[in-house]
């Protein structure tokens, strides 16, 4: 059974990191004074108190924080088996995303503090159309 | 220490009341909630027209605390609290109604938490909507969407840290099962060795079936007054010590850098300094248990043992029946049943009372008893109880 994966459900704050993914480019919302870089997108700058910020781009570089194996599909929802990564970002410490592994389904080739690098994940959504895209993260060679 | 903390032993849990637990209640949430208000009452002898103050947690799965109250039929309504959130909030919920019994808003408050959490709404995943956190956009995509999934990928990073095994997390499912048996009230009652639970079929690597907590249908209700009512009324009272939340950053939220630690290691300190107590002064601890290694972790943040060395605490059977500190005396979520943590609280009260017959802590006199430990709501929270002398 092909399951789709679900479409993001963006909010105000955060359709324009979702709309870069889309066009496969990797940003991350950044304080303009101290130069933190914050995830998810929010208004204020929690470092500081700033309220200046823009979009910037990442290296795309990361390490394996941790990860997860489905092995119970939770009424169907899933497809099993499936690893889903969580992956701390090269740019700050504190910067752990969520996204797909384009490496083994069982998670067999993940260890903790792997290096890798983002890649994206076209998805279809109901009607067809592409315009979506999610992050899918593989091994960093040299 | 400095002096007598303005909170301290104020106030009292006058009163508890469970509903039956079950995989299918058949009524609403209003009336599992009803019920085990009305047990508490009975307990503490008190009546309907005593409340003046209502309290719970939820996470869009049940009745309002406006619609209880008018159940009761409390025409004025002095302290009325819907606290957004998961089994985190639990211990707060309560800690917020005795703060307000202190302050004199209100006099006789109850707190609940009731759920259909088996025939309605399912943690693990069918007839729920999103939870209402921004951070769930960035997790769907990938089919990372319940609670066991989320507690893994914490579970994991904290296994690797610290060399934990799954042989650690089944003595801790295994300890509970114990306490059980003993519980005529648990939903699991069939005695749990480590092949059964390492031959449960794997749900969520590194998870296995045992290391996941229930799903079930009930209520808990708990009465907090004055602790000089309190001693007027039918049971020994058990005195609210300290109440403390703290922490905030989830798993995905800018500022967590350390995925082996929880907001409870931020509370703990406060905690234990207003009860004017330590962790050697804990009797026994009802620790909030959703998936196994919640409860080595917080063995740790609390206080009990060094990081990384819960597991080694746990194997020397200090946590099980007759060790130096007992914990989830009732089977806790994975084998009494799941009442996001107000089921804690009223094993908590049992064992205070000195009323939890073969499983009783023997001279139990304090009793610690924490929420989720923040993941992923971010904060956690704890109360510390003791015995009224």
């Amino acid at each position: 059974m092909n399951i789709k994966r679900p479409i993001p459900i963006t909010d105000l704050d955060s359709v324009d990191w979702w709309s870069a993914v889309s066009r496969h480019e990797f940003v991350c919302a950044r304080c303009s004074d101290c130069n933190v870089w914050r995830w998810p997108a929010r208004a204020i700058c929690g470092a500081c108190g700033s309220m200046t910020w823009e979009w910037q781009e990442l290296t795309g570089n990361g390490t394996i924080a941790s990860w997860i194996v489905n092995r119970h599909g939770f009424g169907g929802a899933f497809p099993l088996p499936s690893t889903v990564v969580l992956v701390r970002l090269a740019e700050q410490d504190d910067l752990l995303l969520p996204g797909g592994w384009a490496g083994s389904a069982d998670g067999v080739d993940l260890s903790v503090g792997l290096s890798v690098v983002v890649g994206f994940e076209d998805i279809e959504s109901e009607t067809g159309d592409s315009d979506h895209a999610v992050l899918s993260w593989g091994p960093r060679h040299g | 220490m400095s002096g007598t903390h303005p909170f301290r032993d104020r106030t009292a849990i006058a009163g508890i009341g469970r509903t039956d637990y079950s995989k299918n209640s058949g009524v609403s949430t209003l009336t599992l909630a009803l019920r085990a208000i009305r047990a508490a009452l009975d307990d503490a002898g008190l009546a309907t027209s005593d409340v003046d103050g209502v309290a719970c947690h939820r996470v869009g799965d049940s009745v309002q605390a406006t619609i209880v109250a008018q159940s009761l039929g409390i025409k004025d309504v002095r302290f009325h609290l819907d606290l957004f959130g998961g089994g985190s909030q639990s211990a707060w919920t309560v800690g917020l109604a005795a703060q307000a019994v202190a302050a004199g808003v209100a006099d006789c408050i109850v707190c609940w938490r009731s759920i259909n959490a088996r025939s309605g709404f399912r943690m693990g995943g069918t007839g729920r909507a999103a939870p209402d956190s921004i951070e769930f956009q960035y997790q769907s995509p990938y089919w990372f969407a319940t609670p066991p999934q989320q507690f893994a990928m914490y579970g994991r990073a904290y296994m690797d840290k610290y060399g934990v095994t799954s042989e650690d997390l089944g003595r801790v499912a295994i300890s509970q099962r114990e306490f059980a048996t003993l519980n005529p009230r648990a939903m699991m009652q069939a005695p749990l060795s480590m092949d059964d639970y390492l031959e449960s079929r794997m749900i969520v690597e590194p998870f296995r079936l045992f290391d996941c907590c229930l799903e079930t249908d009930a209520a808990v209700a708990v009465v907090i007054t004055s602790t000089e009512r309190a001693r007027t009324l039918r049971q020994r009272p058990v005195l609210v010590s300290s109440a403390a939340c703290g922490g905030g950053h989830t798993l995905y939220s800018n500022g967590r850098e350390d995925l082996s630690t929880s907001g409870a290691a931020q509370l703990a300190p406060r905690l234990f300094d207003a009860a004017e107590m330590s962790p050697s002064d804990i009797d026994v601890a009802e620790l909030y248990d959703a998936f196994t290694p919640l409860v080595l972790l917080q063995l740790e943040d609390y206080g009990f043992a060094a990081k990384g060395e819960g597991a080694a605490l746990v194997a020397a059977g200090s946590t099980s029946l007759g060790g130096s500190l007992p914990v989830n005396t009732h089977g806790g979520h994975l084998s009494e049943g799941y009442v996001h943590g107000l089921n804690h609280l009223a094993e908590a009260v049992d064992q205070l009372r000195g009323d939890a017959g073969p499983r009783q802590t023997v001279g139990a006199e304090v009793a610690l008893v924490t929420g989720q430990p923040g993941y992923v709501a971010g904060t956690s929270s704890a109360l510390i109880l003791r015995a009224d002398k």
